[in-house]
């Protein structure tokens, strides 16, 4: 167990750089989710902390220690990797087995451990079949028990449940978490799949382009993106952004939209609000008046899109809410959930005091 | 147009297998027969009893021409594998013209470099030894050896070599327990080709022994006598130097069906 520094780390290959100055301090025993869309530098930052990848510069501290220079065996890490580097002469226990075979434990010994590692992912079935006669999500499972074995000082999960179908992501995922809870041993966990981020994480770093664009915990990210970048990127459906202008006080764009908002910001202003914030009223009611465009039933609620003055808004409505396409609607917004955006900048304009 | 493509096909199989199949023949025939092309004579195995018993000895040269061989094998493979590792996962300056310079030692010709070893061998007293012949067989094998074991290794991906570092295990250790077993069809067919490439070898074997380590390609032209050429003991050694040509091949064929669809898996 130990925390885990960045400092300043950059990674380039050329005049490309994958990973730039990035920072970032992760604590002993935390639990950090990566999230961020394909090609940000997750997987570069892993493995520069795995020491798979040498840094182009900056720093790499575990546990207090700076082991730019130590070899991957040296740092005491284990890792699920994203196309996960099974052996494949091994059977499944050897490959599960195989870092406690390193660290010199015994046959006996050896064997209770894999099977425990092997029954925590539902392996147990298959433990003598070499890895090509595994599906990709049962090899997916391997990787991740041959992880799970060790009590090492840190573990990276590189999108450890890509490949599990819904049921068994469920059960791993809280898996997942119980142990990384029991043990207590420091995570990185990259995933592309919000919930697995705001289910497992005490802090998430959203990344884009190399670098990180907000650090925080999940109610944080979800409840106060720091740019339109994080606003747009998390929640399923998409935060709701909608372009116009604040004066005195009140953010007014085209269709009818006007609300009070608490920043002392005027001018253009990209506001951001959540479908599950916006509610489904009858016509006449609410804030704005709408128009049905869609109406999706995701069984858990129903999603309505609905047209303002040419903007489209998702809406989250009760799972018993039933409208035609085109029929009209009033939608409130709950002002107390608003987000502002600078359009210049980008960036989340916090409310006056 | 199926009928000349048969036809060709045959003439190039006759044109490589007659030979072959003269020296088949021809080894278990008595002298008396010896110049007949037919198939029908009275087979004899005293050929193999001549070349065995004395003068000949050959049994003396086959041990020879074996224990050179494994001796280059056993050394060659496992440097060359190091070298090809390096240079397939390693960084380093000048890493092209280095393994360009490899193989470039092979540009020579042998009758060249021949004089100048036996100089240097006699020098070194290894004159007439297995290991005179261990060292020059060594220079001429590892290059093709590290060379071929570059091209498997290039094919297996990465990534289980770094899962087995994260795991724990040293350089060394990752070699030897993940990279050779996932390469280990390109092991063996290097090894057997080295190994062809030794027995066969006949230039330097010539040139630097006399009596003591003569290989079996050399044992065979003593039996061009002054009373002429004893084609049926020189058919009979070949048969001996062919014998393990058979195996390697069959070894071989089977390793690249099996072995080259393994792979790595995601
Ligand atoms: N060896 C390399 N040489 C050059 N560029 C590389 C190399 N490895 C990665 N990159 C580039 O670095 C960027 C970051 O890659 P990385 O694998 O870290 O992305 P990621 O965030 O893990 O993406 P994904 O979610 O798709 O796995 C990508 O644009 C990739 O093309
Ligand atoms: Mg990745």
């Amino acid at each position: 167990m130990a925390a885990i520094d960045l400092h300043d780390l950059t990674k380039a290959w050329g005049n490309f750089t994958a990973v730039k100055r990035q920072s970032l301090a992760i604590r002993d025993g935390e639990f950090m989710v990566l999230l961020g869309p394909s090609g940000c530098g997750k997987t570069t930052t892993m493995r520069m902390i795995a020491g798979l990848e040498e840094p182009t510069s900056g720093d790499i501290l575990i546990g207090g220690q700076r082991v730019n220079d130590l070899a991957p065996r040296e740092r005491d890490i284990a890792m699920v990797f994203q196309s996960y580097g099974l052996y494949p002469h091994m059977t499944v226990a050897d490959n599960i087995g195989y870092p406690m075979k390193l660290r010199g434990m015994g046959r006996a010994e050896r064997e209770a451990a894999v099977r425990a590692a092997a029954d925590k992912v539902e392996l147990g079935a298959f433990l003598h079949r070499k890895p090509r006669e595994l599906s990709g999500g049962q090899r997916q499972r391997v990787a991740l028990a041959r992880a799970i074995i060790r009590r090492p000082r840190a573990f990276l999960m590189d999108e450890p449940l890509s490949n599990l179908d819904a049921k068994l992501r469920v059960s791993t995922r809280a898996e997942i978490k119980h142990l990384q809870h029991e043990l207590g041993v420091t995570t990185v966990y990259v995933t592309h799949d919000q919930i697995e981020a705001m289910t497992l994480a005490h802090r998430v770093a959203v990344m884009q382009g190399g670098e990180i664009r907000q650090l925080g915990t999940p109610e944080d990210i979800y409840d106060q993106p720091a740019d339109l970048f994080v606003a747009g990127f998390i929640g399923s459906p998409a935060m709701n952004l909608l372009a116009g202008e604040i004066q005195d006080g009140r953010f007014t764009a085209p269709g009818g939209i006007a609300v009070a908002v608490r920043v002392a910001h005027r001018g253009a202003a990209v506001l951001g609000i959540r479908p599950e914030d916006l509610r489904v009223l009858p016509p006449g009611q609410g804030d704005v008046a709408a128009a049905i465009y869609t109406v999706e039933l995701t069984g858990e609620a129903t999603l309505v899109t609905a047209d303002v003055g040419g903007a489209r808004l998702s809406a989250r409505a009760d799972r018993g809410f039933r409208a035609g396409i085109g029929s009209a609607i009033g939608l409130a917004l709950d002002t107390s959930r608003l987000s502002i955006f600078d359009p210049g900048t980008t960036l989340r304009i916090k409310d006056a005091p | 147009m199926r009928a000349v493509r048969t036809a060709l096909l045959l003439a190039v199989l006759f044109l490589i297998l007659f030979p072959i199949a003269w020296m088949a023949l021809t080894a278990f025939k008595r002298p008396v027969d010896l110049l007949g092309l037919s198939l029908f004579f009275t087979p004899t195995l005293d050929n193999f009893r001549t070349i065995f018993s004395h003068p000949w000895n050959i049994g003396r040269t086959l041990w020879n021409s074996t224990v050179v061989a494994a001796l280059t094998v056993l050394i060659a493979i496992p440097a060359a594998t190091l070298a090809a590792y390096s240079f397939s996962r390693f960084e380093m300056r000048f890493k092209t013209g280095l393994f360009f310079l490899i193989l470039a030692t092979q540009f020579v010709p042998a009758v060249v470099v021949v004089l100048p070893f036996y100089l240097l061998f006699r020098d070194l007293g290894l004159l007439d030894t297995h290991w005179a012949l261990v060292i020059v067989n060594l220079a001429i094998v590892t290059p093709f050896a590290v060379w071929m074991l570059k091209g498997f290794l290039d094919a297996v991906p990465a990534e289980s070599e770094e899962a087995a570092l994260v795991d724990g295990a040293t350089r060394l250790r990752v070699i030897i327990d993940i990279v050779v077993p996932m390469v280990w069809p390109g092991v063996v067919v290097t090894t057997v080709f080295c190994f062809v490439l030794t027995w066969n070898e006949f230039l330097f074997a010539l040139i630097l022994t006399r009596d003591d380590a003569v290989t079996l390609p050399v044992g065979i032209t003593r039996f061009r006598t002054e009373r002429g050429d004893l084609w049926e003991l020189i058919a009979a050694a070949g048969i001996l130097i062919s014998i393990p040509m058979f195996f390697l091949s069959s070894i071989i064929q089977r390793h690249f069906v099996t072995g080259m669809t393994g792979g790595a898996v995601k």
